[in-house]
């Protein structure tokens, strides 16, 4: 499968499972985005534990003009108050609409796990067919200790009660994949 | 503080409980009615039996080096900072776990789904340590809060409504809630949950995977809670049952193409998680967390070694055998196995729980090969149901009388058929046309859901020379098998059969010595007298002489052709001919179908009636012939009717209507509703067996619709040379 099938079924399958999708130009465009959907949903913050460098100053300044607190670290002490995880995915599986996030790191699992919505930018390069077209990448990362990677394809769901199937039981209520059409600014 | 019946009595008293349960009837029998469309979708552009051959295979061959596996794993998970320990028994296991609360001072602990944890009993113990344990999974944390085991292993609480939930939950927290409001209890469960997570001190998880090469851990989960299980808390304990060793990443992804796809119709889980070594965690000293892995044995390692057996260490967990269970469907898990539940329930519970636990549910099976068809490791399941049910008989040393008669009068043909000749003729003053007019000093009133038939005045086999006419020059020469019920309950079926194979210039053989196929005594665990009578069937029949070897029954044939081999795999002389017998038998409509070529040409001109079809559980997944008995019937000019779980069994189950004649009632029950609701004159099906229960429940409920043999429709329909010259 070429690029663009992927990226097309990467969008379809990841909807089919209550994922939000949108296709934007960059980061710049991801970072407004993000905030845009904070301030709609009225959250106060967004948790960011992996943005370095000129991205970081990008997003502060977006956040500080909107009255938004930008979360780095130490994210465990804002468990309950999260509104948006802002995350990078390493990558994307077109098969099944899943995002890949190597998340050794205890605050990017906390932004992709406690926030109420998490926000994951996967750069459109980055998507590939299927598990199988990783399986080399994958087995050397888990190869690599410590590890932690996480396989995320849509919002937290339960189905416990009457299988009724309820969306946002732990995890985020919502999941909102921004494909990034180049990784800069 | 789950409870199994140890014996017949209790057991079937539970079960007249559940199928008086409406709500357990109607749920269960939603989520069957859900989830094959579901599953067919998951999987679609993917060639199942493939896949399930494959995961087979591999899972074969873990399984034969688990101790090699257990040992490289050990090393790279050691090599990433993790401890693993190799528990022996359920008690070790729950001991290592204590002993690793109380290194760590440890008060608290949070836990994910594991049925592993299940298994050993693991929150007891903890709780009796005086830990305060809480199940985080929502539908685990439901029965926790009730004192339950899982009623399924995917959903453990798909036995509860949303009335009984919202209950238990107003019982725990004070606040009132909307039964209706399913998400306002989710919430209630997210922000009750979310204070223990980050209260705990240790996260307890199971693992759908343990890959040797790196060390690593797989977690398939949708809720969530297993990763914040394996991150909030500063130790971390996964309990593994050694079974769940793969060499590699592949292997693993290989079964996870086929797990949530088979257990939930999802083409993945939300979450998987794959987590190799100790990873940072902040609520710990050293930013470190503390990582332990707890393989169990509890039996596996032993279980593996056996030839047999050792097949059901390739479950995946995935619950479909569940799912697909008509019995389970009446009566839901918490009636269906003791922990593990389901199928492969029946098989594990005398494994992991003892024979005690196990002696009566293992009875409960239909083998309608419902599990086997969709196990995604490809297990034998109702196979391996009755090996356990004989090692249980086996090792209690006593057999039930009905086994014991099984055994002498099976073995001996002329004493079985003379006993069948004197019970025509003791039956007269009992017998009412073609039915008997009481049921038999043997039966009880719960026996009395359907009529059964009166045995024949003359069987077919001492009719046969006068019936048969010699073809002079045939274009295929067959055996037929006739088994027990066309020989002696429904000769017209074989009459029916030679009608019209001497139109089609086939020579049909009735070999004497052939008798019972020995699938009621394989179905009651004595696989020695199935072997005995194997061995009778293939001296009678040589398959070597023959082009065909036809049944009509689709029990005997599914019989005929899968276990025969399995029953003479020991004998090499004997698995030879197993094997070219194997490969000769046929049923009727693929008979007339794929090698008669029957085309409408064949019959008479004129619409025929509407007719449903049932799809004996031994035809459409014993022999895998699904279209062949269809086109027949369009073939013959009638008007076929779909109706709904066309292929779910009957409930006959041969001698299972007789020790569960509940659930066999409830079965046939739920069938002829279906049908009669479909507007249909007919009713057609593929095997004898079937006839009986479906014409005697039919009779017995004063239906009109007829119940045939497809044999005595397509006999009916079809029009012979002389039909053919008249009418051009």
């Amino acid at each position: 499968m070429g690029q663009p099938e992927n990226v097309a079924k990467f969008i379809e399958r990841a909807r089919s499972v209550q994922t939000t999708v949108t296709v934007v130009s960059g980061l710049a465009a991801a970072f407004d985005y993000a905030v845009d959907l904070t301030l709609k949903q009225g959250g106060k913050n967004i948790a960011a534990p992996a943005i370095r460098g000129e991205n970081l100053v990008l997003l502060e300044s977006i956040c500080q003009k909107n009255n938004l607190m930008l979360l780095t670290r130490n994210l465990r002490e804002q468990i309950g108050m999260i509104g948006t995880g802002l995350t990078m995915a390493d990558w994307g599986i077109a098969q099944t609409g899943t995002l890949v996030v190597n998340c050794e790191s205890e605050d990017l699992r906390i932004a992709t796990m406690l926030s109420e919505t998490h926000i994951a930018m996967l750069p459109k390069y980055r998507i590939e067919a299927d598990t199988a077209a990783l399986e080399v990448e994958l087995a050397a990362m888990m190869k690599t200790a410590p590890c932690y990677l996480a396989f995320i394809s849509g919002a937290s769901r339960t189905a416990d009660i009457e299988r009724v199937m309820t969306i946002g039981v732990h995890g985020p209520q919502e999941l909102h994949v921004l494909i990034l059409e180049e990784d800069g600014l | 503080m789950i409870k199994t019946p140890h014996n017949l009595k209790e057991y079937k008293k539970d079960l007249k409980r559940a199928l008086g349960n409406s709500f357990l009837s109607a749920t269960l029998d939603s989520f069957a009615s859900a989830y094959p469309a579901s599953r067919a979708n998951a999987f679609a552009g993917i060639d199942f039996d493939a896949l399930a051959s494959e995961i087979a295979r591999a899972k074969d061959e873990s399984i034969s080096k688990i101790e090699e596996l257990l040992e490289e794993f050990t090393a790279r998970a050691q090599e990433a900072g993790a401890v693993v320990h190799l528990a022996r028994t359920a008690f070790e296991a729950n001991s290592i776990i204590a002993a690793i609360a109380e290194e760590n001072g440890v008060k608290r602990i949070v836990k994910g789904k594991s049925m592993t944890a299940e298994e050993t009993f693991l929150n007891d113990f903890l709780e009796r340590a005086g830990y305060e344990v809480t199940e985080t999974d929502l539908g685990e944390w439901i029965i926790q809060l009730r004192g339950e085991g899982p009623s399924h292993m995917v959903m453990p609480a798909i036995h509860l409504s949303r009335r009984e939930v919202a209950e238990l939950f107003n019982k725990v927290t004070g606040e009132s809630l909307d039964p209706d409001d399913i998400t306002g209890m989710v919430k209630l469960a997210r922000r009750e949950l979310r204070r223990k997570f980050v209260e705990a001190d240790m996260g307890i998880s199971g693992a759908n995977f343990a890959i040797a090469e790196s060390g690593t851990i797989g977690l398939v989960t949708n809720e969530g809670n297993g990763r914040l299980v394996t991150t909030l808390p500063r130790v971390h304990v996964a309990l593994v049952g050694v079974d769940k060793l793969v060499p590699d990443l592949k292997s693993a992804l290989r079964i996870l193409t086929a797990l949530p796809r088979n257990a939930t119709g999802q083409l993945i889980s939300t979450y998987v998680t794959w987590i190799t070594g100790p990873t940072e965690c902040k609520s710990s000293p050293d930013s470190r967390k503390r990582m332990h892995i707890v393989f169990l044995d509890n039996g596996r390692l032993a279980l593996a070694k056996d030839p047999v057996l050792s097949s059901a260490l390739r479950c995946i967990r995935c619950g479909a055998c569940a799912n697909v269970c008509p019995i389970y469907k009446l009566v839901g898990g918490h009636n269906y196995g003791h922990v593990y539940i389901g199928a492969i329930g029946l098989i594990l519970t005398y494994f992991y729980h003892g024979r005690r636990n196990a002696r009566t549910i293992v009875k409960n099976c239909l083998n309608c090969q419902a599990c086997k068809s969709v196990c995604p490791a490809a297990i034998d399941l109702p196979h391996l149901i009755k090996e356990v049910h004989r090692t249980v008989l086996k090792v209690e040393g006593k057999r039930p009388p009905k086994n014991v008669l099984l055994k002498n009068v099976l073995q001996n043909r002329r004493l079985f058929h003379f006993l069948l000749r004197r019970a025509s003729f003791a039956q007269k003053p009992f017998s009412e046309g073609e039915y008997l007019r009481h049921l038999p000093f043997l039966f009880s009133e719960e026996h009395n859901f359907r009529r059964l038939p009166a045995i024949a005045r003359v069987p077919l086999r001492d009719m046969w020379e006068r019936i048969n006419p010699r073809v002079k020059n045939p274009r295929f020469r067959v055996a037929f098998f006739g088994g027990c019920l066309v020989d002696f309950v429904y000769p017209e079926q074989g009459r029916a059969l030679l009608k019209i194979c001497a139109d089609h210039d086939v020579q049909v053989d009735y070999p004497m010595d052939q008798t019972c196929c020995g699938l009621p005594a394989q179905m009651t665990g004595e696989k020695e007298t199935a072997r005995d009578i194997a061995v009778q069937n293939i001296t009678a029949m040589d398959p070597a002489e023959y082009d065909y070897i036809l049944t009509m029954c689709a029990s005997c044939g599914s019989h005929l052709k899968e276990n025969y081999v399995k029953l003479l795999s020991a004998e090499p002389a004997l698995a030879v001919k197993a094997s070219q017998l194997k490969d000769k038998v046929i049923d009727f409509s693929s008979f007339m179908i794929k090698v008669l070529k029957i085309s409408p040409g064949d019959f008479f001109a004129g619409a025929g009636c509407k007719a449903a079809y049932h799809s004996p559980c031994h035809l459409c997944r014993g022999q895998r012939v699904t279209k062949e008995p269809r086109e027949l019937l369009s073939a013959a000019g009638l008007e076929y009717v779909a109706t709904k779980d066309e292929d779910v069994c009957c409930g006959f189950g041969g001698s299972f209507s007789i020790d569960f004649p509940e659930i066999s009632a409830e079965l046939l029950k739920r069938k002829l509703d279906r049908v009669e609701a479909a507007g249909v004159e007919m009713l057609v099906t593929d095997c004898p067996g079937c006839v009986l229960q479906l014409r005697g429940g039919m009779e017995k409920r004063g239906g009109r619709i007829k119940v045939k043999h497809i044999a005595e429709i397509v006999a009916e329909r079809m029009r012979n040379d002389d039909d053919k010259k008249n009418q051009g």
